[in-house]
């Protein structure tokens, strides 16, 4: 356990390295960070464009952006693969919006996510709000939980949410506020 | 949760939780521009939007890794190299007509000249029963003139597919520092490696199998100057300076 702990918190040196010398213009650090995160970034890209073509090209736009905002990455504020993979959600939900692909419906062929929060010796950014998030999204009625991973996930609006779940618009966002509120309300206790 | 209360009936009373929808991406059309808007307005607004973001981040750990298809990387070095080499084909493909046309008429010339020089008489067979099928395509002799970026005369390239010969007429582009190496670009926009070309005197490169599909028209030949030798990562690492595109003679 303190050995897989030992990894985990080696791996995150190894991260918050390759992502500063890659903001100092090194290429081979900036390989490096490539095969160490690609695959985690491209499974972001690809469930919420929902295909594999575009997830490729939002892939590409992703690691050059990193190329040139790396310089601007700040060890102490984030974890490096907070840093990087909101990066890459936003790009996804970027490409769809601008694409104006609605998705009423999950896409088939993607890994399903695990309803289980990883321990916490495996997880890659323990450092931030020391893990409570997992068991507070287990204590809130399953809609309003299942909402809000969908929206994490899926990058989905409100409006695609509560079509995908057929309710109403407004019943949706009942559901949501109420989980979201209950949700501040456990991470705050 | 089984026990839950059932608190969400009354859409009307629902607390404000603009932060947190944000930071989620639920906010679309006139929503999200006040939730922006409130961001820059207010300081801790803003500050609960990020805590939002840090909460949330956790979600990431779930997220299912898939690696990426190979040549991804390489694509994204290539385009913080050389994004002006890499579009050639793609969007100026269209612009570059019209150059590529007019100079062909040298360039046809030309690559006859080459095409006598390089099958003197080998075709025994009469013409009878010529193929009109478009199966005789990919034996077609394919040519490029390879334009300098900056100034000089342009290299001729002729491709034989069914020798798989590339010869280049004389490409005094590298120097005792640096060597001119060509690449082509194909569908994939990715540079693959030709060889070396010679300062003086034709270059006759026989072409590897994997290249030998993407030899044809509309893919871009390119030379950029590499450490003398040649590009020791298998891209290019030095400036393009000439390029053109493929076409059927």
């Amino acid at each position: 356990m303190s050995d897989s702990h030992a990894a985990t918190l080696d791996a995150r040196a190894r991260l918050v390295d390759a992502l500063v010398r890659t903001g100092e213009e090194d290429r081979s650090a900036f390989r490096d960070l490539y095969a160490l995160t690609s695959a985690k970034l491209f499974g972001i890209c690809y469930r919420i464009c929902g295909e594999r073509q575009a997830a490729e090209d939002v892939l590409h736009d992703v690691y050059v952006t990193i190329w040139k905002r790396a310089g601007a990455y700040e060890p102490h504020r984030a974890s490096p693969i907070t840093w990087l993979a909101t990066i890459a959600r936003n790009r996804a939900i970027d490409w769809r919006r601008a694409q104006g692909v609605r998705r009423t419906t999950p896409i088939e062929d993607a890994p399903p996510i695990p309803d289980d929060a990883p321990l916490v010796s495996e997880t890659m950014l323990a450092d931030e709000a020391a893990h409570r998030l997992h068991a507070c999204l287990q204590g809130l009625e399953a809609r309003q939980r299942d909402a809000i991973r969908i929206a994490f996930f899926d990058g989905v609006t409100y409006a695609e949410l509560a079509e995908r779940q057929e309710v109403p618009l407004g019943t949706m966002k009942s559901w949501v506020r109420r989980g979201l509120a209950r949700l501040r309300e456990c991470l705050e206790r | 949760m089984p026990g839950a209360m059932s608190d969400d009936q009354t859409p009307g009373e629902a607390p404000d939780m603009a932060a947190a929808e944000l930071a989620l991406g639920l906010l679309d059309g006139e929503e999200r521009a006040q939730a922006l808007r409130r961001v820059l307005a207010e300081h801790g607004f803003a500050q609960e939007v990020e805590r939002w973001r840090r909460h949330l981040a956790q979600l990431f750990d779930l997220w299912p890794a898939i690696t990426p298809p190979p040549g991804v990387l390489e694509r994204v070095e290539w385009t913080i190299d050389g994004p002006a080499a890499m579009q050639v084909e793609t969007r100026a493909g269209r612009r570059w007509f019209w150059p590529v046309a007019a100079a062909l008429s040298s360039v046809a010339a030309a690559a006859l000249l080459l095409v006598i020089v390089l099958h003197p008489f080998d075709h025994g067979a009469p013409p009878q029963a010529r193929p009109t099928a478009p199966a005789a395509a990919p034996e077609t002799i394919l040519v490029a003139s390879i334009d300098p970026v900056e100034k000089g005369l342009p290299v001729t390239a002729v491709y034989d597919p069914a020798a798989a010969t590339l010869r280049l007429t004389a490409a005094p582009l590298g120097d005792a520092k640096r060597s001119a190496e060509l690449w082509v670009i194909a569908g994939d926009g990715v540079p693959h490696s030709l060889g070396l070309l010679h300062d003086a005197g034709v270059t006759a490169l026989t072409v590897a199998p994997a290249n030998r599909a993407r030899l044809a028209a509309g893919a871009t030949l390119a030379v950029s100057l590499e450490p003398v030798g040649g590009s020791p990562t298998g891209l290019p690492t030095g400036p393009v300076v000439a390029k053109g595109a493929l076409s059927r003679v």
